[in-house]
C-alpha cells in the first residue's frame, strides 16, 4: 500500500477519530454497536442504551486482538430494521448519500465500502448483512447460525442473528472467519459446531428457485439473470428448483423474530445500565413504563408490541408455536435443494438501496418484506455470501449465495470465483 | 378439600446455573454477581451441567418420566429483582413429567418438575426498596404435585417425608444457606388460592389451615372466591391478598435459543441415582417381608443402618438380622456408623456363632457390643456384673416398681434415672436402660 495510502489515511479521518497515519499497514475493524467491547459504549443503535458501557469484550473482540479496533458502526435499533433509519445515526451511502446503506448493519457495509483492508463486524437477524452488502456494493458473509461465538452480541433476536463480515475484497472474509471462529463456552449454541474445514471445492452447481424475479425492480432482474449467464460461462450447472414452501419464510420469521424480540427487549426499563435518568419516586411498574414510552423507537415499540401478543394466550399455539413448524418446513426445502446443488442463488435485495427520505416514511411491513430474499437462509441458520452482481445508476445491486449448514468453504470459494469474474466498484467519496 | 404443593428446592451446586459466580457464601449483599447473573446486555447464559445432573436424581426420585431432548423457556414478568424481565425456566420439556409419590398408602401425584433460576431479592427499607442479586441464577428445581392431598396435615407430612428422601438423594445441607420454598394452591370449593413462599413445614400447616378456614366461611356465607396470589404472614400467622393470580397465558413463554436443546436421556444414562430412604424402606418390606413400621424405623434412624441390615439379612435370614439389628446393633449404632462397612463382615460372623450354637445370645450381645466398641471383653463382663449390680440394688429401694412396670413400660425410668444419677456417666445410656429393661422383664416373667 504505497501509492494508494494517503488518500486512504484522508478516508479514515473523515470516518472516524482514528488516526491511520500510526500504522505501517492500514488494517483495521469495526463493530456494528450491538457488539460489546471495554471501552465502548455499545447501544445496539436504541437511546435506551446510551450511557452503557460494558465490562466485558465480545468473544470476536478478543479474537480479533492485535488488529485495530476503530469504531463502533450505526444501525437500526436493535437491528430492527432493512435501512438502518430506526436508530441513534444514519449512515449515508458511500455511493450517494442520499440513499440509505441497508440494514440493518448500515454503518458497516459503508465502513467496508469506504476503507480499504477494513473488516467490518455486523449482526443479520433477517439479511441484516446481506441488505447492507447489496445496497454498498461490498461483499457480506454471514455465517452459519452458531460458527461464530455471539458472546457480547446485544440480542434483537436470538434463535438467528449471527455475527458475520463485511469487506471489500474475498481475501478478507477468507483471513478473518477461521480467526473469529470457533466453540466459546461462553455461547452454547457455537460450542455444538463441526470444525470449519476451508479445502477450496470448487463451485460447481447451483439452483435458483422458481419465480425468484417475480416482482423485483427491472435492473435487479437483468442484472441477476446476466450473473447467472456469467456463472454458467464459468462451467457452473445451474438449474431451476422448486421451493414450495419458501412463501411461508417470511411470515414465519416475522412472528419468530418479533416474539423473541419482545422478549429480549423486556429488559430495557432504566435499571442497571444505560439510560438511568427517571423518576425513582413512581412504582416501578410505571417507572419502567416511563422509559419504554420516552426511549424505545417507534418500530421498537411496534415489535415488542407485536411479539407480546403473538405469543399470549391461545395466540401461542395459533401463531408463535405453527411459525416454528413452518420453520422447519422452510429448513427442509432448503436442505433438500442443497442436498444435490452446492448454493442456492437469490437476489440480494429487490431494488437498488431507496432515497434515504423514502426509506424513513416506508411502512413498516413493507420495509420489512424487502428482506424477503435476505431473511430465509438466515431465519434457517444457514451461511450466505452478498456479492456485487451490476450497477443501475450509479447504485450497487447484489447477489446471494445460499449454501449448507457449516458449509462456508464454498461461499468463500465463490467469493473468489465472483471476484475474479466481476468487475467491482469502488465508491467515490465526494466530501 | 384440594390441595396441591409448589416447592422449590434450591440445588446445592458450586456455581450458579447459567454463570460461574459462587452459588453460596457471599459475605454482603451483590457480592456474588457476575454481568451474566445481572443480565446485562451482551452477555448470555451457558448451563451448568451440576444443575442438570440434580434435576435428574430428583425427577427419578418423584418416579417421573423424564423426556429424550430438553430445552429450557423463557417466562415473562416485570419485577425488579428478576434481572432480565423473564426467568428462565422450563415449560415444554421438564426434566421430570408425570411421577408420583407414595405417602404410606396414599398416592400423591407429581404433575411436573422443572429446572429453573432464582431471581434476586429485594430488601424493603424506610425510602425505597434495595435489590440484592446474590440469588439471582441459582438453581431450583420446582416440585409441582398434583391437587391429591386432602388436608393441611397431610400437606405436612408428605413435605416432611419428601424433603428428607430430597436431602438423601441430592446430599442436600440442611443447616446451609440453601432454602426450600413452597406455594401452597388450596381449594375448598372450586377456585384455588395459592399462598407464596412458605418456608418451613410449621408455616405450611398453618398458612393452609388459615387458608381452609377462610375459604368455608366465605363460602357458607353466600360468597364466592377469588382466584388470587397471597401472602403468609409468618408473625400474624394469617394469609393476605398479594393480587390476582395470573394465568399461565400471561406469561408469555417462548423458548430460550440461547441455550439450545439439550439431550437429557443420554445424561441420565450416565447418572447413578441414590435410593431415596422412602423407597428403601418399601424395597425392604417387598424383598424380607418387614412390617411397615420396623422398616421405616429403621431406613429414619440411617440408611446406613438399612444397609447394614440387608447385609445381616442375606447372611443371617431375616428373623436374626431383625433381632440383632434392632437389639444391640441400634444401641451401640453412634459407635458404629462410621465404620459400619469394614466391620459388617465381623458383625453377621458373630451372630453365625450364635446361629451355630457356638454362643448363647447373652454372649452374641456382649460380643457385637465389644466388638463395635473395641472394648476388652472381659473388663465388660465385669462392668456388666457391676451395673447389674447397681441395678438390682435401685430395684431393691424401691420395690412398687417392679409391679408398676407391669403395667406400664414406663415406671422402669424411675430405675434407670436414679442409676444415672448415681453412676454419673460410667455407663453408656443405652446399656443402663437395656439392662434395667431386661432385668425388669425378668422380673414380671
Amino acid at each position: 500500500m504505497s501509492s494508494g495510502r494517503e488518500p486512504l489515511i484522508e478516508r479514515y479521518r473523515m470516518f472516524s477519530e482514528f488516526d491511520a497515519s500510526t500504522l505501517d499497514e492500514v488494517l483495521t475493524y469495526s463493530l456494528s454497536d450491538d457488539i460489546t467491547a471495554r471501552g465502548f459504549q455499545a447501544t445496539a443503535g436504541s437511546e435506551m442504551l446510551k450511557g452503557y458501557r460494558p465490562l466485558f469484550d465480545a468473544a470476536v473482540v478478543s479474537k480479533m486482538n492485535g488488529n485495530h479496533l476503530i469504531g463502533k458502526t450505526n444501525m437500526d435499533e436493535f437491528g430492527f430494521g432493512m435501512f438502518s433509519v430506526t436508530g441513534t445515526g444514519i449512515p449515508r451511502n458511500p455511493f450517494d448519500p442520499e440513499r440509505s446503506c441497508g440494514g440493518s448493519s448500515g454503518g458497516a457495509a459503508c465502513a467496508a465500502a469506504l476503507l480499504e483492508g477494513h473488516v467490518a463486524l455486523g449482526t443479520s437477524g433477517g439479511g441484516s448483512i446481506t441488505s447492507p452488502a447489496a445496497f454498498c456494493g461490498v461483499l457480506g458473509l454471514t455465517p452459519t447460525h452458531g460458527r461464530i461465538s455471539r458472546y457480547g452480541q446485544i440480542d434483537g433476536v436470538s434463535s438467528m442473528g449471527p455475527i458475520g463480515i463485511l469487506a471489500s475484497k474475498s481475501d478478507l472474509l477468507r483471513k478473518y472467519l477461521p480467526l473469529i471462529s470457533g466453540k466459546d463456552d461462553r455461547d452454547p449454541v457455537s460450542a455444538a459446531q463441526p470444525e470449519l474445514r476451508i479445502g477450496n471445492r470448487k463451485l460447481k452447481t447451483a439452483a435458483v428457485p422458481k419465480g425468484i424475479t417475480d416482482n423485483v425492480s427491472d435492473s435487479v432482474r437483468s442484472a441477476f439473470e446476466d450473473s447467472v449467464e456469467l456463472l454458467k460461462s464459468m462451467s457452473v450447472s445451474v438449474e431451476i428448483v422448486d421451493m414450495p414452501h419458501l412463501k411461508y419464510a417470511m411470515p414465519a420469521h416475522y412472528v419468530v423474530s418479533v416474539t423473541e424480540a419482545a422478549t429480549n427487549l423486556v429488559q430495557y426499563c432504566g435499571m442497571r445500565c444505560g439510560r438511568q435518568d427517571g423518576d425513582l419516586s413512581l412504582p416501578f411498574n410505571d417507572y419502567f413504563v416511563s422509559f419504554r414510552s420516552k426511549y424505545f423507537g417507534t418500530e421498537t415499540k411496534l415489535r415488542s408490541i407485536m411479539g407480546t401478543y403473538m405469543t399470549m394466550g391461545d395466540n401461542r399455539r395459533n401463531m408463535y408455536l405453527r411459525s416454528l413448524g413452518a420453520r422447519n418446513l422452510v429448513i427442509n426445502d432448503h436442505k433438500r435443494v442443497l442436498g444435490e446443488h452446492d448454493v442456492i442463488l437469490t437476489p440480494s435485495m429487490p431494488f437498488i438501496s431507496p432515497k434515504i427520505d423514502d426509506a424513513v416514511r416506508m411502512r413498516s411491513a413493507d420495509s420489512y418484506m424487502t428482506g424477503r430474499f435476505a431473511a430465509p437462509p438466515v431465519f434457517c441458520g444457514l451461511p450466505c455470501l452478498s456479492v456485487p452482481c451490476g450497477y443501475s445508476d450509479g447504485m450497487p445491486i447484489g447477489m446471494q449465495f445460499i449454501s449448507d449448514h457449516w458449509d462456508e468453504d464454498i461461499l468463500l470459494s465463490a467469493a473468489d470465483l465472483w471476484e475474479k469474474a466481476f468487475d467491482m466498484k469502488t465508491a467515490e467519496v465526494r466530501s | 378439600m384440594k390441595i396441591g404443593l409448589e416447592i422449590h428446592v434450591q440445588l446445592p451446586t458450586k456455581t450458579k446455573m447459567f454463570c460461574s459466580c459462587p452459588a453460596v457464601g457471599a459475605a454482603g449483599p451483590n457480592e456474588h454477581i457476575c454481568p451474566g447473573c445481572m443480565g446485562m446486555p451482551g452477555t448470555r447464559p451457558a448451563l451448568n451441567r451440576a444443575a442438570v445432573d440434580i434435576g435428574i436424581k430428583l425427577a427419578r426420585l418423584l418416579n417421573c418420566s423424564i423426556p429424550d431432548v430438553m430445552w429450557f423457556n423463557r417466562k415473562i414478568y416485570f419485577y425488579p429483582d428478576l434481572c432480565r424481565h423473564y426467568q428462565i425456566t422450563q415449560y415444554e420439556t421438564p426434566v421430570g413429567l408425570k411421577g408420583e409419590y407414595y405417602l404410606g398408602k396414599k398416592r400423591i401425584g407429581i404433575t411436573r418438575a422443572h429446572l429453573e433460576e432464582d431471581p434476586g431479592s429485594m430488601e424493603r427499607s424506610g425510602d425505597g426498596s434495595l435489590v440484592d442479586y446474590n440469588r439471582s441464577g441459582m438453581p431450583l428445581v420446582e416440585i409441582v404435585t398434583d391437587p391429591d392431598i386432602s388436608s393441611p396435615a397431610e400437606a405436612r407430612e408428605f413435605l416432611t417425608f419428601l424433603l428428607k428422601d430430597i436431602r438423601h438423594v441430592i446430599d442436600l445441607p440442611s443447616d446451609g444457606e440453601r432454602s426450600i420454598r413452597v406455594d401452597c394452591n388450596i381449594s375448598v370449593g372450586t377456585e384455588r388460592c395459592e399462598v407464596k413462599n412458605v418456608t418451613g413445614l410449621k408455616n405450611v400447616e398453618r398458612a393452609l389451615t388459615y387458608e381452609a378456614v377462610r375459604q368455608t366461611k366465605i363460602l357458607r356465607s353466600g360468597g364466592r372466591i377469588v382466584r388470587e396470589t397471597r401472602h403468609y404472614d409468618e408473625e400474624r400467622k394469617v394469609t393476605t391478598a398479594a393480587r390476582k393470580k395470573e394465568y399461565e397465558g400471561d406469561y408469555a413463554y417462548i423458548g430460550e435459543p440461547n441455550l439450545g436443546s439439550i439431550n437429557v436421556r443420554r445424561i441420565a444414562d450416565r447418572i447413578e441415582t441414590k435410593e431415596s430412604p422412602l423407597s428403601m424402606a418399601m424395597r425392604l418390606q417387598k424383598e424380607f417381608g418387614l412390617e411397615e413400621k420396623a422398616a421405616k424405623q429403621i431406613v429414619n434412624t440411617s440408611v446406613k443402618l438399612a444397609e447394614l441390615f440387608e447385609h445381616f439379612a442375606r447372611k443371617t435370614g431375616k428373623e436374626n438380622a431383625l433381632k440383632w439389628i434392632s437389639g444391640p446393633i441400634s444401641s451401640n449404632w453412634r459407635s458404629l456408623e462410621k465404620d459400619a462397612d469394614t466391620k459388617k463382615d465381623g458383625l453377621t460372623d458373630i451372630v453365625v456363632r450364635f446361629m451355630n450354637g457356638e454362643i448363647n445370645d447373652v454372649e452374641c450381645s456382649m460380643l457385637l457390643k465389644a466388638y463395635i466398641t473395641g472394648e476388652d471383653l472381659r473388663s465388660m463382663e465385669k462392668n456388666n456384673a457391676d451395673l447389674d449390680a447397681l441395678i438390682r440394688k435401685a430395684i431393691a429401694g424401691n420395690p412398687s416398681v417392679v409391679d408398676d412396670y407391669r403395667g406400664n413400660e414406663k415406671a422402669g425410668n424411675s430405675i434407670i434415672g436414679t442409676v444415672m444419677k448415681e453412676t454419673r456417666g460410667a455407663y453408656p445410656s443405652s446399656d443402663i436402660v437395656e439392662t434395667t429393661k431386661k432385668i425388669l422383664d425378668e422380673m414380671i416373667r
